[in-house]
C-alpha cells in the first residue's frame, strides 16, 4: 500500500498523547470499574461497535481470510497447470523457496533498493522539508510542486524513467557512452529503480518530516542560537533529537513500503537480469507460473519478514512504539 | 521580518532545485507526448515537430476511454464507499469509549503496512470462483479495504478537532441532534472528509498491483494497468506516443487536484504533528 | 459456485459485461481471437468474416507487446474460466502448457485432418501433445545464418569454422563480430537447444517428463563458452537480442548474425547498399549440419468458448493456405504448409507475378528453399507443460554466456530444470 495512509496514521502514533487520552480512558473505567459500568456507558459501547462493524468487517473479510487462505495454500502442491495432482505436501514449498538462489537473490536486491533509497530520501526529504517549511517566497508554489511526485501514478513515472534511459530515445541515455543499455545490466537497472522510488517518495518522506519540524518550538532554536550555536548545530543538537519520533514513524513507513517495491520494478525491468524485488518474484510465480503453492509460500515468507522488520524498529521506538503496552502511558 | 537579498536569492535558488527536481520527469513525458512519431528516437527533451495525433490515438485506436471510464468509476465508487464506513469507525474512534478501540486502531494499522502482493494468490482464487475476477466488484472490495486505514486514521484526527460543545449547545438552543448534526458538526466535518476522500481517491487512481492480477480486459482494467499493456496505434509502431499521452491523461486530475487542494492535502498528511 | 454476492455484482455490472461477451444466443455468434499484434492479420480476419457467410464474425483482439505479458493474459483469463475467449493465438511453446492445464480443445476428425494436412512435421509437432492435436500450425520460423559476403566469402558450416572466420577478420581489422541472441530470455534457449540439438541431445526426453541433457550438453555448453569468449563475440553478447545483432550487421560492427528471416527485409529498407552482400546460409554445428530450433504462432480453441464447432472452423480459415500465403508475403512469416513454399503464383493468382505490384513466395521469400530445409531438419523446445520454468531458469542459468563453466553448469542446469518440472521450481 501507499504511503499516504501511513502518513495519515502517522500521527496517532506519533502522538501518544492523543491516542493515549482514549486508551488510558477505556483502560481505567473498563479494567477498574468493570462491575459498575452504566447504562449509558454500555449504550455508548455498543453505537461505537456498531459504527465500527462495517469496516472492522471489510477489512477481516479481505485481508485476514486471504491471509489464512494463502498459508493453506502455502502447504500444498497447487500448480494451475496441473489441477490433478494438488496434494498436501507440509512444508515441502518452504524448503523449495529457502532453498533456492532466484529467492534469496531477490531478497537481497530487495533489501539493497530498501537501504538506499531510504537513506538517500532521509536526507534528501530533510532537505525538502527544510525548504518547504522555511522558505520566505512562494511557499505555497514549492508545496504545490512537491505534491506531484507524491500523487502521479507510480507507472506514468516509471515510463518516464524508462524512455528517459531507453539508448535513442532518452535524454539521460544520450549522457552514457555509445552503446549503453542501462536498464538491461543488473547493477545500472537497480540504480535506475532507485532513482525512481527516491524521485517518487522523497515528497511523501519531507511532508512527514515537516510535521516533524513544525513541532520544534522556535524558542528552543532562539536560546540555541543565543549561546552561539551555528545553524549546523542548531539543525544536530537541537532539531534533529526533537524530531527523533517523526523521523522513526517516516522510517518504519518508508521501509516497509519499499520493501512491497513493485510498479516501478515491473515497468522499468519486470525483473529481467537479476533485478527482481521480493514482490515481483512472487508475482512472477503466482501469475506468470501459475504455482499457487509456490507463490503463496512466498507471500508468507514475505509477510513474515514484514512482521520481522516492523518489530524490529517498534524495538528501536521503545515506548513511543505504535501499538506498543507502554504507549500513551508516559 | 523584512527578506534580504541574501536570503532571496538563497531560498530562490533552493526553490528552483525542487523546481526541477518535481518538474525534469513530468516535462519530460509531456513532450514525448507530444513529439511527433517520427522524431522519438532523436532524443532531444524538448519536441521539434509538435502533434496531438497522439492523444487522438489513444482514444481512436487505442480504446483508452474505456479504461479511463474504469479508473474513474472504480475510483470514485471505493472512495464512496471506504468514506461513509470510515466515516463510521473514524466517528466511534474520536468520540466513544469502547474497549477494542486499540485493536481497531492496530488492525487498520497492520493492513495499512501490509505486502499487497501476499493478497494476489488468494483474492486471484477467491475471485475467479466468485466470479468476481476481471468486475468493477472485484477491485472495488479490496480498494475499499486498503483505503479504509487512511480513511479511519486521517478522518478521525479531524473528528477529533470539532468543538463538540458547539453540538450540546445547538441541542440546548432546541435543536434536534439531526438538526445539529446537519447545521453544526456536518460543515465542520467537511472540509476533513473532502481531504480524506482525496488522498482515498489518489490512493484507488494509483493501484498497479491489484488492477493488473484482478483483471483480464477492457471490462474491468484501469488505467495505469491499460497503459502498461498498450500496443501501440498502429500495431508495428512501438507505442511510446500513446503511453506518454495516456500517461499525461491520467495526471491531469493529480494536478488538478494538487493545485486546487493543495493545503488541504498537505494538512490531511501532517495535521495532527503541525496543530500538535 | 455463484454466492448471492456475486449475482449482486452480476447484476449491478451488466453494463460492463455485456460488451465483454459480445456472444448472443441467437444470430451470428462473435469468436473473439486474441493473438499478438501484426500487421496484416485484421486483413486476414475480415477475408474469413466475408467467407463465413454469416456463420461466425471473428473480432480480433491484441495481446499485449511483449511475449510475457502475453502469455500472462491469455492464461489468467484461462484460469479465471473466462468465456470471452474463443481464438488465441499461441506461441508455439505455450501449447503444452494450455494443453496439460485443459485449457484448450483437442482438435478431432475433420477438423483434425484439415489441419495436419500437408502441415510441415517439425511445427506439428509443437501443436501435438501426447499423441493429441491441440492447435493448428499458422506459421513458422527458423533462424539462417545471415553474412556479408564482402567480408565472408564462404558461409562456415560449424561454430569452429565460424570462429576461426572471425578471428581472420579481426586480425584483418574488419567487423568481425557475429551476432547471437545471448542476453538472458527466451532468444539464449532458442540458442542453446538449436546448439545442443547439434550435438546430439536434447533438453527432456521425448515425452517431456524427464531431464536429458549429460554429455550432448556438455559438449554444447563447450561451444557457446568458446564462441562467447573468441573474437566471434561482440562485448555486448550478455545484452543481444535479435535486434541488436540486426543492427550490429547494419551498423557495419558485424560480420555475421544468427537471426531469424525477418532482418532481410529490413536490411533492403535500411541498407539497400549492403543488401547485395548481405546472404544467407543454414545455422552452422558442432561436425556437422546445424538444427535450427522452431518457433512460430499455433491457433487453439479454448475450453471455455461458447461456441466451440463455429471456433475450429474459423480457426481453420484463418490459418488455410490462402491465408498462410497472404501473411508470408505481406507479413514474412514462413508458412507452415509445406507446399506453399514451392508455389510460384503471385498474391493474386490470377495475374503474372511482379515483385513490386503481385509479389509471389518467391519474390518475397529468396531465401525460402533454406528455410524449408531448415524447417525439415529443425527440432522443437521442450513440450511440456512447464515450459516456462524450464526456460526461464536455463536463461537465467547460462547468462552471461561467457562464464558459461560446461559440467558444472550442466548440473545446475538438471538440477533446476529437475525442480521445474515438478513444479518445484522457482521462477526468477
Amino acid at each position: 500500500m501507499t504511503s499516504e495512509e501511513r502518513a495519515s496514521s502517522r500521527e496517532n502514533l506519533q502522538q501518544p498523547g492523543r491516542l493515549g487520552e482514549g486508551t488510558v480512558a477505556t483502560a481505567g473505567p473498563t479494567a477498574v470499574q468493570k462491575p459498575k459500568v452504566s447504562e449509558g456507558r454500555r449504550s455508548e459501547r455498543k453505537l461505537a461497535w456498531m459504527l465500527c462493524a462495517p469496516a472492522a468487517v471489510v477489512m477481516v473479510v479481505v485481508t485476514i481470510y486471504p491471509i489464512v487462505y494463502s498459508i493453506l495454500l502455502s502447504f500444498q502442491r497447487y500448480d494451475l497447470r496441473f489441477p490433478n495432482q494438488k496434494a498436501w505436501i507440509g512444508l515441502a514449498n518452504y524448503g523449495a523457496v529457502l532453498t533456492n538462489s532466484f529467492w534469496w537473490h531477490a531478497f537481497a536486491v530487495t533489501m539493497i533498493i530498501t537501504v538506499v533509497s531510504v537513506a538517500i530520501e532521509l536526507v534528501l526529504g530533510m532537505a525538502l522539508a527544510l525548504v518547504m517549511h522555511r522558505t520566505l517566497i512562494g511557499r505555497g508554489t514549492i508545496r504545490t510542486l512537491a505534491l506531484i511526485p507524491y500523487g502521479i501514478v507510480t507507472v506514468v513515472a516509471a515510463f518516464s524513467w524508462q524512455y528517459a534511459w531507453t539508448p535513442g530515445t532518452g535524454y539521460l541515455a544520450q549522457l552514457l557512452p555509445a552503446g549503453s543499455a542501462p536498464l538491461t545490466q543488473q547493477a545500472q537497472a537497480i540504480a535506475i529503480i532507485i532513482l525512481a522510488e527516491i524521485w517518487k517518495t522523497t515528497p511523501f518522506m519531507a511532508l512527514l518530516l515537516m510535521a516533524g519540524l513544525a513541532i520544534v518550538p522556535d524558542e528552543l532554536q532562539k536560546a540555541a542560537a543565543m549561546d552561539g550555536a551555528s545553524t549546523w548545530q542548531r539543525f544536530t543538537r537541537v532539531t534533529l533529537p526533537l524530531m527523533k519520533p517523526a523521523i522513526l514513524v517516516a522510517l518504519l513507513f518508508r521501509v516497509l513500503d519499499a520493501v512491497r517495491v513493485y510498479d516501478n520494478i515491473y515497468i522499468l525491468t519486470n525483473g529481467a537480469n537479476g533485478t527482481s524485488s521480493l514482490s515481483i518474484i512472487t508475482y512472477h510465480n503466482l501469475i506468470g507460473g501459475l504455482n499457487l503453492g509456490i507463490g503463496s509460500t512466498m507471500s508468507v515468507l514475505m509477510f513474515i519478514t514484514v512482521v520481522i522488520i516492523a518489530a524490529i524498529f517498534i524495538k528501536g521506538f521503545g515506548t513511543a512504539a505504535p501499538g506498543s503496552d507502554n504507549q500513551g502511558r508516559r | 521580518m523584512a527578506i534580504t537579498a541574501r536570503q532571496r536569492s538563497g531560498w530562490t535558488v533552493a526553490n528552483i532545485i525542487v523546481a526541477l527536481y518535481v518538474l525534469i520527469p513530468v516535462v519530460w513525458i509531456l513532450s514525448l507526448s507530444l513529439k511527433d512519431p517520427s522524431t522519438f528516437t532523436d532524443g532531444h527533451y524538448f519536441p521539434r515537430k509538435f502533434t496531438f495525433e497522439n492523444y487522438v490515438n489513444i482514444f481512436k485506436v487505442g480504446g483508452f476511454g474505456r479504461p479511463l471510464i474504469n479508473s474513474i468509476g472504480i475510483g470514485l465508487i471505493s472512495t464512496l464507499i471506504a468514506i461513509v464506513i470510515g466515516t463510521f469507525a473514524a466517528y466511534a474512534i474520536a468520540r466513544l469509549e469502547f474497549p477494542g478501540k486499540r485493536l481497531m486502531l492496530g488492525g487498520s494499522l497492520l493492513i495499512a503496512m501490509f505486502p499487497q502482493v501476499s493478497l494476489v494468490t488468494p483474492l486471484f482464487q477467491i475471485e475467479r470462483s466468485l466470479g468476481l475476477f476481471n468486475t468493477w466488484i472485484g477491485l472495488i472490495i479490496p480498494y475499499i479495504t486498503f483505503t479504509l486505514p487512511l480513511t479511519i486514521y486521517t478522518l478521525s484526527a479531524f473528528l477529533r478537532e470539532i468543538p463538540w460543545e458547539l453540538e450540546k449547545a445547538a441541542k440546548m438552543d432546541g435543536a434536534t441532534p439531526f438538526q445539529a448534526f446537519r447545521q453544526v458538526i456536518a460543515p465542520l466535518a467537511m472540509p476533513g472528509v473532502v481531504t480524506t476522500a482525496i488522498l482515498a481517491f489518489i490512493l484507488c487512481w494509483n493501484d498497479f498491483l491489484f488492477a493488473i492480477s484482478l483483471t483480464s480486459s477492457n471490462s474491468a482494467r484501469t488505467a495505469p494497468a491499460a497503459i502498461a499493456f498498450f500496443t501501440g496505434a498502429s500495431q508495428f509502431e512501438d507505442p511510446t506516443g500513446s503511453i506518454s499521452a495516456a500517461a499525461i491523461v491520467i495526471t491531469i486530475p493529480i494536478i488538478i487536484f494538487v493545485l486546487i487542494f493543495q493545503r488541504r492535502i498537505v494538512s490531511g498528511l501532517t495535521s495532527g504533528a503541525v496543530k500538535g | 459456485m455463484h454466492t448471492s454476492l456475486a449475482v449482486g455484482a452480476t447484476a449491478i455490472m451488466a453494463g460492463t459485461l455485456l460488451s465483454a461477451c459480445g456472444s448472443s444466443s441467437s444470430g451470428t455468434p462473435t469468436l473473439n481471437l486474441y493473438a499478438y499484434p501484426e500487421q496484416n492479420r485484421p486483413a486476414i480476419v475480415q477475408r474469413c468474416n466475408q467467407q463465413a457467410h454469416g456463420q461466425y464474425t471473428i473480432k480480433l483482439n491484441i495481446l499485449p507487446r511483449t511475449a510475457d505479458q502475453q502469455r500472462e493474459q491469455l492464461v489468467r483469463r484461462l484460469a479465471a474460466g473466462d468465456h470471452g475467449m474463443d481464438i488465441l493465438g499461441l506461441d508455439v511453446t505455450w501449447t503444452a502448457e494450455l494443453a496439460k492445464a485443459g485449457w484448450i480443445r483437442e482438435w478431432t476428425g475433420a477438423n483434425k485432418q484439415q489441419a495436419q494436412n500437408d502441415a510441415l512435421p517439425a511445427p506439428l509437432s509443437t501443436a501435438t501433445i501426447d499423441g493429441k492435436l491441440y492447435a493448428a500450425t499458422n506459421n513458422t520460423n527458423v533462424q539462417l545464418l545471415w553474412y556479408r559476403s564482402d567480408l565472408v566469402p564462404k558461409a562456415p558450416k560449424t561454430y569452429n569454422e565460424m570462429i576461426a572466420e572471425a578471428t581472420r577478420l579481426k586480425q584483418a581489422g574488419k567487423p568481425h563480430y557475429v551476432g547471437v541472441t545471448g542476453a538472458q530470455y527466451e532468444g539464449l534457449v532458442v540458442w542453446f537447444n538449436s546448439v545442443l540439438a547439434a550435438a546430439g541431445g536434447s533438453i527432456l526426453n521425448k515425452a517431456g517428463t524427464k531431464v536429458e541433457l549429460g554429455a550432448p550438453a556438455v559438449t554444447a555448453l563447450e561451444t557457446m563458452h568458446k564462441f562467447a569468449t573468441s573474437a566471434a563475440a561482440d562485448p555486448s553478447l550478455s545484452n543481444t537480442m535479435e535486434d541488436q545483432a540486426r543492427l550490429a550487421v547494419e551498423g557495419g560492427t558485424a560480420a555475421m548474425e544468427i537471426n531469424w528471416p525477418y532482418v532481410y527485409a529490413s536490411m533492403a529498407t535500411d541498407k539497400p547498399d549492403m543488401l547485395k552482400h548481405f546472404k544467407w546460409a543454414a545455422i552452422p554445428g558442432i561436425t556437422g549440419a546445424g538444427r535450427a530450433t522452431i518457433g512460430g504462432e499455433n491457433y487453439a480453441v479454448s475450453r471455455y468458448s461458447d461456441h466451440p464447432d463455429q471456433a475450429f472452423k474459423a480457426a481453420l480459415c484463418l490459418r488455410s493456405p490462402a491465408n498462410q500465403k497472404f501473411a508470408a508475403i505481406k507479413d514474412g512469416v514462413p508458412p507452415t504448409i509445406e507446399s506453399l513454399y514451392h508455389d510460384n503464383t503471385g498474391l493474386d493468382a490470377s495475374k503474372p507475378v511482379d515483385a513490386k505490384t503481385n509479389p509471389s513466395m518467391a519474390t518475397a521469400y529468396p531465401m525460402r528453399d533454406t528455410i524449408l530445409a531448415e524447417i525439415k531438419n529443425a527440432v522443437a523446445r521442450p513440450v511440456t507443460a512447464t515450459y516456462q520454468n524450464v526456460s526461464t531458469v536455463t536463461s537465467a542459468t547460462l547468462s552471461p554466456p561467457a562464464s558459461i563453466n560446461p559440467t558444472p553448469t550442466e548440473q545446475t542446469l538438471r538440477a533446476q530444470i529437475a525442480d521445474a518440472l515438478q513444479s518445484k521450481g522457482v521462477l526468477p
